[in-house]
């Protein structure tokens, strides 16, 4: 049962310190009681508060960290099943896989990808995050080799080790030990000396179980152990299996009714059978650390695009500057093209744009990150506007015509734009992806 | 023991059945019944419903189709009945989703030479088949009318009904009992207000698929997504006007600017990688039909959807 924010507040010190990072005691409960902070932060509770405020107050799935410097990823720390509730917070972290068997400068290949290669779409970079060595070998001497040759590369990329025997994952934690590596995985068999390796070293761990009872009593062992950091590996059997428990996970942590499953779900595609399938599932349900043979480019560039869209916040659209863009090398003549600040408009009218090759100009206005159809009938997208947004961004000394084409679905202001900017306004199709067309047939005539 | 997943749900998703046989007055040889659902996708203990199913689309005038299916299938894309054969046949897809795009040339007007191809694609594949008739509202009435008749006892699906334009292809699906399609711009409201005005002039729920419009992956995807979970959710907590299973077709996937350039040995790849994840993503917000246009989808895509159908078997690690 989840306290309220006052009757957080009762039971905290109300010094006012600040050292918990909020101004007052009183946001700290707030957020705490929207499971937004974590209680330890705040250095004076007394015992009876810590009993009494533990279990209900930390966020309901617990923030992990995964390797150090900059290109660490955290997962956890979700409040939702659904995105449209609310948002998913954070990106689950794919991670390309190696094997000690394989050859060092196969390895070194695969970690130079994932340290080098990156997707830009709409406005973002999007990456792979790390790198998972397994030891297929049942050498630890092969294992530790395996891992120091990622680290030779210096790509300062999370590592998860991926191995049963404690044994080679101590020989592979003398070269990256100190890099928050994440170990895999805890079992029934393994379970205490896999907690003292990751308590020697800070490290997070996966436990790994095929019921949720198990992991449980996993989860249960490690927190007593002094492992905080965990990540829980479901060893699905199929599809349907690991889409069934993932959901009960998400489902019981959320709703705080089984708190020990307040952990982030741990997904190997690569063992699956159907790996490009498993990460597409991994990614949409609830996965959080995704571990993968490194993929081909169609399904790189398609996993690392539905995880953008996924964990976009569906609240807030992303948004381009509003402004004056050019398409090609455009002139005095060039046509010109207004549009909405929506950021998927401008990226996709850009890309059939580009495919024209018309040079041209976009005249970019703020509807504050509505889409053309929406900011007509929110009355965000208006003659005023455009005039203001001609005006202000200086397009009559770009071209030398006074023609604007305008979007289809904005046909209804055609009139009042043309009165009140005195530029003749031409309708362009209600489809981005007829513009080339439009453009060839109706702009040269 | 973990207590049992509760969501709370009321209502059970409506059914529709796509296509008769012999038994029910038709020729297909065999008829599918979507829908019913009771929770989630993919969240039954026992699956009791079948898995989503994969819809292969064709056209009447390639010369508005994507020229990486063109290349990829070959010379059967200018012939739509040899075309409907590979597609049952060859491809292995369950459904064949036919678009007459021979109505988009400029001034299109041949309506006779509609019922014909329709026909025809009748003849040439025994699976139950999708028809999508024109954009243009002057032949519309005329055009489904067409369709309706040459696939009367056939129990088509008839696409694609708009809250602008649904009454021309409402009259055929009533006259010939066939049940439609019904698409709404990625918003869960407007798909319901079109579900009402639909019941009002007569078309039963049992005749109607949601479209919810899907966004290609990278281009608004997302809000398709969450609009399907949207109306999935509502229709398992009781809203009888969104209970129905809904159809998703990412039909701009192979004009993107990712799969148009993908580079030379790649496009075939990206295209089907690029339904494969749009399709599987869709199929866990609830869709229950997943149309494709690149055959090198539909393998791999149903080997996915039969493992998401199995659910309680894990590996056996204690």
């Amino acid at each position: 049962m989840a306290l309220k924010a006052l009757d957080i507040y009762k039971l905290l010190p109300k010094k006012n310190c600040k050292e918990c990072g909020d101004p007052t005691c009183l946001t700290f409960a707030m957020k705490l009681a929207g499971g937004k902070a974590d209680l330890d932060l705040c250095p004076y509770l007394s015992d009876e508060a810590k009993s009494v405020l533990g279990a209900t107050t930390r966020p309901p799935i617990r923030l992990v960290k995964i390797g150090v410097g900059t290109r660490n990823f955290k997962v956890g720390e979700e409040t939702v099943l659904y995105r449209h509730e609310k948002t998913f917070y954070h990106p689950p972290g794919i991670v390309f896989r190696v094997t000690d068997t394989m050859q060092a400068d196969e390895i070194v290949a695969v970690t130079r990808r994932v340290r080098d290669e990156t997707l830009t779409r709409v406005g973002a970079d999007l990456r792979f995050n790390g790198i998972a060595i397994e030891n297929v070998s049942g050498s630890a001497e092969t294992f530790a080799r395996a891992v120091e040759t990622v680290e030779k590369v210096e790509a300062h990329l999370p590592p998860v080790l991926i191995s049963k025997d404690t044994a080679a994952l101590k020989a592979a934690l003398v070269y990256c030990g100190t890099y928050r590596p994440l170990l895999h995985a805890a079992t029934q068999e393994n379970v205490k000396e896999m907690c003292a390796l990751a308590k020697q070293h800070g490290c997070p761990l996966v436990v790994r179980s095929g019921s949720l009872d198990g992991l449980v009593n996993l989860v249960k062992t490690c927190t007593a152990d002094g492992v905080p950091d965990l990540v829980l590996d479901l060893a699905p059997g199929t599809f349907g299996d690991f889409i069934r428990r993932s959901t009960a996970v998400r489902q019981l942590a959320i709703t705080r009714a089984v708190p020990d499953l307040g952990y982030p779900v741990y997904l190997n595609a690569a063992e699956t059978g159907q790996q490009d399938a498993a990460v597409a599932l991994g990614i949409v349900k609830y996965g959080s650390v995704i571990v993968t043979d490194p993929l081909p480019v169609g399904s790189a560039k398609a996993a690392l695009t539905l995880r953008q869209n996924i964990y976009t916040d569906p609240q807030k659209p992303i948004q381009m500057n509003p402004g004056i863009y050019r398409v090609g090398s455009p002139d005095k003549d060039s046509p010109v093209l207004m549009t909405v600040n929506f950021s998927l408009t401008f990226f996709t009218l850009q890309g059939y744009l580009e495919s024209a090759r018309v040079p041209c100009f976009m005249l970019i206005v703020d509807t504050e990150g509505l889409s053309v159809l929406t900011a007509v009938a929110a009355g965000k997208l208006s003659e005023m506007l455009v005039r203001d947004s001609i005006k202000k961004f200086g397009l009559e000394n770009e071209v030398s015509h006074r023609k604007l084409i305008i979007p289809g679905y904005a046909s209804p202001l055609s009139g009042r734009i043309e009165d009140a900017t005195g530029w003749k306004v031409l309708v362009g199709p209600r489809d981005a992806a007829e513009i080339g067309e439009y453009l060839h047939e109706e702009w040269k005539k | 023991m973990p207590p049992e997943l509760n969501f709370g749900w009321t209502t059970p998703i409506g059914e529709v059945v796509l296509g008769a046989t012999n038994a029910d007055g038709g020729t297909r040889r065999v008829s599918y019944r979507i829908g019913g659902g009771t929770t989630l996708p993919f969240l039954e203990g026992q699956p009791s419903t079948p898995a989503p199913l994969i819809a292969f689309e064709i056209c009447d005038n390639p010369s508005f189709w994507s020229p990486i299916v063109k290349e990829y299938c070959g010379d059967v894309t200018s012939n739509v009945n040899e075309w409907a054969k590979k597609a049952d046949a060859d491809y292995g897809a369950d459904l064949v989703r036919l678009h007459l795009t021979s109505t988009k040339q400029r001034n299109f007007s041949d309506v006779a030479s509609l019922g014909p191809v329709v026909e025809g694609v009748l003849l040439a594949t025994s699976l139950p088949v999708i028809i999508e008739g024109s954009n243009e509202p002057k032949i519309d009435s005329e055009v489904y009318q067409k369709c309706g008749e040459a696939g009367q006892g056939e129990r088509l699906l008839l696409g694609t009904a708009e809250a602008g334009k649904y009454r021309s292809i409402a009259a055929a699906a009533l006259a010939y009992n066939h049940s439609i399609i019904a698409q709404s711009p990625i918003d869960i409201n407007l798909a319901k207000q079109l579900n009402i005005l639909l019941k009002e002039i007569g078309v039963q729920r049992d005749h109607i698929v949601i479209d919810p419009y899907t966004g290609a992956l990278g281009y608004g995807f997302e809000y398709s997504y969450s609009a399907m979970e949207r109306i999935r959710f509502s229709a398992l907590k009781g809203d009888s006007d969104l209970a129905m299973p809904m159809i998703c077709s990412a039909a701009d996937t192979l004009t993107i600017k990712e799969v148009r350039e993908a580079g030379a040995g790649l496009q075939d790849e990206t295209a089907i990688q690029w339904e494969l994840f749009t399709c599987l993503a869709a199929a866990t917000a609830g869709a229950e039909i997943l149309c494709v246009r690149h055959p090198g989808t539909i393998a791999p895509l149903r080997k996915a959807l039969a493992g998401m159908k199995q659910p309680a078997h894990s590996a056996g690690v204690p």
